[in-house]
């Protein structure tokens, strides 16, 4: 038999064992939601600056890609690994994140480049705010796309802002992605 | 009074239980990930697999991804359930109620 002091230790150890493959199977399964956006996120800021004037339709097309496959990641998670990782109540929070950056940047009456600044910092401050429960990896990445996002806006003037984007924002999500999923 | 369960009591079996406890019922997990969740070597952790297998506490399924073999670990429902009992009987020796 084992004293208490043992039993202690064998829960705490279940504990974080436990805490490890949530984080892991969160990161798993965020890592493939980050390099589908990285991708959708990079054709849409290399379309824009290719076709400047549809950007409204580009970057709606690039919502709904990313609504489509996030459905049809979580249905391929759930076949595989039966967690369900994407529902109605993801849907609705998503829905309510992209209403409110809509709501933003109609009424502070934003120009193209400020919209362009704006959905990346905004999106990234939710990524930093999971991190707060979810691991540090979030953070680290939500930080640093916030950062290469505010120094471009300053130091690029005009439509080479949207490259720096393209491979700031979709290129950031990508790396992010891989690296969260070697964590 | 409840006993411990020596197949899971040893450390990395218990560490290997608790990771598929983690999981919804009938998700496993690939061995190079519960390698990497336990810390433990190829060698190590196989071993303890064969024991919870020879348990009926894992099943273990190996299949073919592409050339690559993938060797996936479930927790059975037998397995579950002596985990359970297993983390029951460690808080009533921290309650006191076996010593």
């Amino acid at each position: 038999m084992i004293d208490s002091k043992q039993a202690t230790d064998a829960l705490a150890d279940i504990e974080d064992t436990v805490r490890r493959v949530r984080q892991s199977l969160i990161y798993r399964f965020t890592s493939t939601i980050m390099l589908m956006w990285g991708a959708l996120v990079f054709a849409g800021d290399i379309l824009s600056w290719l076709r400047p004037g549809y950007g409204l339709y580009i970057w709606i097309g690039v919502y709904v890609l990313a609504t489509a496959g996030l459905f049809a990641l979580s249905a391929y998670n759930h076949a595989q690994s039966r967690i369900r990782t994407f529902d109605r109540r993801y849907l609705l929070s998503f829905l309510f994140i992209v209403a409110f950056g809509i709501f933003c940047c109609v009424f502070g009456q934003f120009t193209p480049r400020q919209q362009t600044t704006f959905w990346p910092v905004y999106v990234m401050l939710f990524y930093m705010m999971a991190g707060v429960w979810f691991g540090t990896a979030f953070i680290v990445i939500g930080a640093a796309i916030i950062a290469l996002t505010l120094i471009g806006y300053v130091y690029i003037p005009g439509m080479p802002f949207l490259l720096w984007m393209a491979v700031v924002n979709g290129g950031g999500l990508f790396v992010g992605g891989l690296w969260m999923r070697r964590s | 009074m409840a006993e411990l369960d020596d197949v899971i009591h040893q450390p990395l079996r218990l560490k290997i239980m608790a990771a598929l406890n983690a999981l919804p019922q009938s998700a496993g997990l690939e061995f190079s990930r519960l390698k990497k969740l336990t810390g433990a070597t190829d060698g190590n952790l196989g071993a303890h697999i064969e024991t919870l297998a020879k348990a009926g506490y894992v099943s273990v399924e190996k299949a073919f991804v592409g050339k690559k073999p993938q060797t996936t670990v479930t927790a059975t429902a037998a397995g579950r359930g002596a985990f359970a009992r297993h983390v029951a009987t460690l808080q009533e020796i921290i309650a006191g109620k076996q010593f």
